[in-house]
């Protein structure tokens, strides 16, 4: 089976200071997300679910075990793989339009298309009236919105996404969470979610991994089952609420 | 109201006595829960636009306020303190003379050229030794050597290596303050986010990009600091470039007005640097929020 992003036995160590021993961040971790699917892995702090996503996107190296996208060894960062980080991520000299425009202008997208392409991402968003805002001048849930435009606007094989909302105050997290729904609808993005939040990773998720920590591996693989087109309401319903208790009863355990 | 009903009765009274009434001051502690406090004083606070100009204009009128005192009290048999209307003449006689601009020219462009090759080596060995542990790990130790050997000293040597004319009016100005300028620099350039740079990678930039279009874009309102704080080192070396046989210079006429003990050509003088340095103070502030907006609060 071709997975469109697949992780086989990834290993990471790090090396300890003298005294000290090494730690296993991740001690052989196989996860895959297939194309279109929105996949969580959930954990506590320090499980190595960060450090995996990190080694996703290129900008960690594994102590050994291999990342694939479409079957191809991933060594370095790419625009293939967006990535959207917890927050302070967007240029502050650029206006909204200018940071979606980032990585396109890196590829060496012609102006017209470029236009068309951020234009397109700002209606998406919801975006189009705040284009020539500085970051410093949006909220919190705005910004993110645009980290998530920018990091799709080279149209990546794969999105991920660290712990995207941690820092949003409650209430705009669950507005966030039906945007993020919205948004990999209308464009059939494949995700893979990193989050400590085990209601969003359920609500969000085709596919949720359960992490435990030392060393960082996958104890448990849920798939939803959930009617999609519930919306809001599904979090209401015994099935979410048996995953959800069960994945929390699972992490208990760590 | 959740206290006891007595202490509720003497708090509410006390703030309504508290704000403006005399009477309850003249009483020494106003009662009520806390500690009234003042605005004037209020630690990291602000204060009205109207109120800060006031308090400007005080502090200079205390300056001068002084000076005329100084002026009026301290003059005995000969002039140690020029009154403002001496100053003021002696600056008139030093402009008619033409000296003063030429004075100007020569003093404004040892420091524009010493300090812009100052600047140009802080920012381009600041930004790599901020950015590149590599980089940091070669130069840290000779840098951190340099800057503790006093610039001013190593004089006697430029002269040695490149005579009197300008050449070592210059370099002194540039060993005075280029190791500040790189170590003020590297920690402007280390302040750039990490999650930026992470970014930009994952956007499809190289190194060189990012180096460029990110850590150096978003460090330059930093620099534009570094360039103004440090400014006020590349003045304090003047002085002691222009005692090397200069023909002109600002500091050069300080030192040669000391030969007739003329202080008021000394304080219209000194009074010019003081200018000099409160406009390329007001200019570099300009500079940074015009290149910066998005780092101005």
């Amino acid at each position: 089976m071709n997975h469109k992003l697949a992780v086989r036995e990834l290993v990471k160590v790090f090396k300890g200071r003298r005294g000290s021993g090494d730690v296993v961040a991740l001690g052989g971790v196989d996860v895959h997300v297939d194309k279109g699917e929105l996949v969580s892995l959930v954990g506590t702090s320090g499980c190595g679910k960060s450090t995996l996503l990190r080694i996703v996107a290129g900008l960690a190296d594994a102590t050994s075990g291999d990342v694939l996208v479409d079957g191809e060894p991933v060594i370095g960062p790419g625009p293939d793989r967006g990535m959207v980080f917890q927050g302070y991520s967007l240029f502050p000299w650029l206006d909204v339009s200018e940071n979606i425009a980032f990585g396109l202008r890196l590829a060496g997208t012609g102006k017209a298309n470029r236009k068309a392409r951020v234009d397109e991402l700002l209606g998406i968003m919801g975006l189009t009236e705040h284009a020539r805002r500085l970051p410093k001048e949006l909220s919190g849930g705005m910004r993110q919105r645009v980290a998530i435009a920018r990091a799709l606007a080279p149209e990546p094989d794969v999105l991920l996404l660290d712990e995207p909302f941690g820092a949003l105050d409650a209430h705009t997290r669950l507005s966030m969470h039906e945007f993020l729904r919205t948004v990999w609808r209308r464009t059939g993005a494949t995700i893979l979610l990193v989050t400590h939040d085990v209601d969003e990773a359920v609500y969000l998720s085709s596919r949720v991994y359960v992490m435990h920590a030392h060393p960082g591996r996958i104890v448990e693989e849920v798939t939803m089952t959930c009617d999609p087109d519930l919306g809001p309401a599904v979090k209401r319903s015994p099935e979410f609420l048996d995953v959800r208790d069960e994945i929390h009863g699972r992490l208990m355990q760590a | 109201m959740t206290g006891p009903p007595i202490v509720d009765a003497g708090a509410v009274a006390g703030e309504a006595a508290a704000p403006g009434a005399s009477g309850s001051r003249r009483h020494g502690k106003a009662k009520g829960r806390g500690r009234k406090q003042s605005r004037l004083f209020e630690l990291r606070g602000s204060l009205p636009t109207s109120w800060r100009i006031g308090l400007a204009v005080l502090g200079l009128a205390l300056v001068f306020g002084a000076w005329l005192l100084a002026a009026a009290t301290l003059n005995g048999d000969s002039e140690v303190v020029p009154s403002p209307g001496e100053t003021y003449h002696a600056f008139v006689d030093q402009w008619q003379q033409g000296n003063l601009w030429l004075d100007f020219k020569a003093s404004t462009g040892r420091i524009l050229y010493g300090y812009a090759i100052s600047m140009a080596i802080g920012v381009v060995v600041g930004v790599a030794v901020g950015s590149l542990m590599s980089f940091e790990s070669t130069v840290e130790a000779p840098i951190a050597f340099m800057r503790y050997v006093p610039a001013t000293a190593m004089t006697p040597l430029l002269t040695v290596w490149l005579g009197i004319d300008e050449a070592p009016k210059i370099t002194l100005i540039v060993l005075g303050t280029v190791f500040f300028n790189i170590l003020m620099t590297a920690d402007v350039a280390r302040a750039v986010p990490r999650e930026l740079i992470e970014a930009s990678y994952t956007l499809g930039a190289r190194r060189r990009t990012v180096l460029g279009r990110v850590v150096l874009r978003h460090s330059l309102p930093g620099i534009v600091d570094v360039a103004r704080i440090n400014l006020a080192a590349a003045w304090l070396i003047l002085p002691i470039s222009e005692v090397l046989a200069a023909q002109e210079g600002l500091a050069f006429r300080i030192d040669r007005a000391e030969r007739f003990r003329n202080v008021d050509t000394m304080f219209a003088l000194l009074i010019v640097f003081g200018i000099i340095g409160l406009a390329s103070d007001l200019g570099l502030r300009w500079l940074r929020n015009a290149t910066s907006p998005w780092a101005t609060s």
